[in-house]
């Protein structure tokens, strides 16, 4: 999987690819880290996730909490039905914001 | 020794603060000066008595000497022991003015070897009249010698020594009464030397006793513990002594096949017990490489004819037997056909032509092959048909067949101890080591698949996948491809079969991360099979064992990572269990889900 990062209208886009599991879940991490260091918000968008584990969802968690702290926003973009159905196994769909599209997300305040 | 003895008696009392025969608990009118005939009595009770209780026969001795001497009222006194040859006489305690312990006389020499010699109390009331009489003592040591009393120690025909009294204080002769009470001292002394001597060969038994229990704890530790835990295979080993000759033995492979073994050793004792640990370890070592049965029995063979002692062989069965499917290979050297019941109470016998193991060096052996259906296998010892009732009536085949169907019904290792107990108690007597080994092949269909209400119907679970891997993260996704489709062909939607790769895959992280805790030489071996109605899967790592209980899932209001694969595991599955593998080697993890 590749891991891109593009700038839209002030926010970060990070877009997954792929199986996001144990072992390329560290990329994930750095990569949401680097961007949350930014102290911009950062959107994520999981519409090319066929497979997330709980490594990469403790991966999606860790950026969450980091961003709190630095008092910005990370929510999830156009969440594939997979991504999905993980989230939810981890009652987590409730935790993060959840945008069905990046021209919704980017609409939206945060 | 009670102390009212003591307080009683000083005729042992060290040390000349007392006279003999007088304490201050003593009221009674003997207390004379003159030596009477119940102070005798008295003296030769106490004497007896202390030799009786004693542990430390030198010290005893000792104290029995210096009570003769002061009773006898001589000089000096000395007590020589023969050698255990009966080459030699030495003198183990000695009280006088000059202490010659360890003085060594050949069996004939002096006055003492001439009472021990004629067995006889031997009187010198002047010394320089016997040509016997050992003068180089005397000039070693300084002490003059003029009279001696002297009386055998002997016990029946056993000669032990000798109690040997010097010169009658006052100068006196030694008269008939003397003599006649130190012979009985000596002989009560005797008696002391020899329990002393048996007790000392009580010790030596009781070592070798000890040291045989040791060797049969040790033995037991080869055999896995009787009906040990959850497992299709469970056996009994009663051996009739310490050690045994039989033994049992069974394993798990990687890829959940078990080999089991049963041998009996002939002849009994430590040497039956020892090339029995002998079997066994074979078995154990070469069973890990070797899954033919015949194979298996071949090699062995070979060994043992190359080592074994004279005339000893081995009556045994090796088999494998595969819990998913009731398959079961296996091949007999010799021992007793095995058993198969079937699920009708039926039986089959396979009777065999094959030779025991250590006999012929390149004999051959057959596999035979059947399927359990459900039924049950068993491999014993003739121990078991040979239990007997009086001289002749013996249990059989058909005897055990009989009591074991009294209590079907029950699980197999709770039938044999049921039938063991009967025998036990209505009289029969074990008269070889005793074991067997059974195979319960409803216990995979009840274990692994659906739970009690598919008890015995259940078809056994079919074989879907079965990987080894490298337990690596960059390892998984061809696993996760094959499970995905493995799980759909059990009938489960994309989700359902998404979410059960998700488990297996969060499972295999688990054991990546916790069991192997980042090592990357480790494998995971992954079972997968179609069971009534659901899925099984069997993930079995190879590194020690972790405790189940660390690995639980998250506090869901926690949102660190950690226990979050668990969580999936958990909510994904319908049963996850935790456990060693059969073997002992690494952990199984079992995890089923009914298609709903």
């Amino acid at each position: 999987m590749t891991n891109s990062v593009s700038e839209e209208q002030g926010r970060l886009v990070v877009k997954l690819h792929g199986e996001v599991d144990l072992e390329n879940a560290g990329d994930v991490r750095k990569t949401l880290l680097e961007c949350v260091a930014r102290k911009r918000d950062v959107l994520v968008d999981l519409s090319g996730v066929t497979y997330i584990d709980s490594s990469g969802i403790a991966s999606l968690v860790e950026g969450l909490q980091t961003a709190r702290k630095n008092g910005t926003g990370l929510s999830l973009v156009a969440v594939s039905v997979r991504a999905m159905r993980v989230l939810a196994l981890a009652r987590l769909d409730k935790v993060f914001q959840i945008h069905p599209d990046l021209a919704t997300a980017l609409q939206s305040g945060s | 020794m009670p102390p009212a003895y003591w307080g009683r008696a000083n005729v042992f009392t060290r040390g000349t603060e007392r006279e003999p025969m007088t304490t201050p608990l003593r009221s009674d009118p003997i207390e004379t000066p003159e030596v009477g005939f119940l102070d005798h009595l008295e003296f030769l009770a106490q004497l007896s008595q202390s030799f009786v209780t004693s542990l430390d026969l030198e010290a005893t001795l000792e104290q029995a000497l210096r009570g003769i001497i002061r009773f006898l009222k001589v000089e000096a006194g000395t007590l020589f022991l023969l050698e255990e040859d009966g080459q030699a006489l030495v003198c183990r305690a000695s009280i006088g003015p000059v202490d010659i312990r360890g003085l060594r006389l050949k069996s004939d020499e002096g006055i003492v070897g001439r009472s021990v010699r004629r067995n006889s109390v031997e009187v010198v009331n002047d010394t320089r009249a016997d040509a016997n009489f050992l003068n180089r003592v005397d000039q070693q040591s300084g002490f003059i010698t003029r009279s001696i009393l002297c009386a055998p120690m002997a016990v029946g025909k056993e000669r032990l020594g000798a109690i040997e009294v010097l010169n009658k204080i006052g100068g006196g002769p030694f008269d008939a009464h003397d003599m006649h009470l130190l012979r009985v001292m000596s002989s009560s002394a005797a008696l002391a030397v020899s329990n002393a001597r048996m007790a000392g060969a009580l010790v030596e038994q009781e070592r070798m006793r000890r040291e045989l229990e040791l060797a049969a704890e040790i033995q037991r530790s080869l055999l896995p513990p009787d009906g040990a835990g959850d497992s299709p295979i469970v056996g009994l080993n009663r051996p009739i002594g310490e050690v045994s000759g039989d033994f049992y033995d069974y394993f798990t492979l990687p890829d959940g096949r078990m080999p089991f073994a049963l041998g009996d050793v002939s002849g009994k004792g430590l040497n039956a017990a020892l090339l029995m640990a002998k079997t066994a370890s074979l078995f154990r070592c070469l069973g890990k490489s070797v899954h033919d049965p015949a194979t298996l029995l071949a090699y062995i063979n070979r060994e043992i004819c190359e080592t074994a002692s004279r005339g000893m062989f081995v009556t045994m069965v090796a088999g494998t037997y595969e819990p998913m499917t009731g398959a079961l290979r296996f091949a007999n050297a010799g021992h007793l056909p095995p058993l198969l019941r079937r699920t009708d109470r039926s039986y089959a016998t396979f009777p065999v032509e094959a030779p025991p193991l250590g006999i012929v060096g390149d004999a051959s052996f057959e596999n035979q092959e059947t399927n359990l259906n459900g039924g049950e296998f068993y491999v014993f010892t003739d121990g078991l048909t040979e239990y007997r009732y009086g001289k002749t009536e013996e249990l059989g085949v058909d005897g055990l067949i009989q009591m074991m169907e009294a209590h079907a019904g029950q699980s197999i290792i709770d039938r044999l101890r049921a039938l063991l107990g009967e025998l036990d108690q209505a009289g029969w007597k074990a008269r070889d080591d005793l074991t067997v080994l059974a195979i319960d092949d409803t216990w995979a269909a009840r274990v692994l698949a659906d739970g009690p209400s598919r008890r015995g119907a259940a078809k056994p679970p079919e074989p879907l996948l079965a990987l080894r891997f490298p337990a690596r993260a960059d390892r998984l996704r061809p696993v996760r491809a094959g499970v995905l489709a493995a799980a759909q062909m059990c009938g489960f939607d994309r989700t359902a079969a998404e979410d059960i790769t998700l488990a297996l895959c969060e499972a295999c992280e688990n054991i990546i991360v916790h069991a192997y805790k980042g090592r990357d030489d480790g494998d995971i071996e992954l079972g997968v099979f179609r069971s009534d109605g659901g899925i099984l899967l069997r993930l079995r790592d190879f590194a020690p064992p972790i405790d189940p209980a660390r690995v639980r899932p998250r506090d869901l209001n926690d949102v660190r990572p950690g226990g979050l694969g668990t969580h999936f595991i958990r909510a994904i599955m319908d049963v996850a269990e935790y456990g060693r593998a059969p073997d002992g080697v690494g952990n199984l993890l079992q995890m089923t889900k009914r298609v709903s």
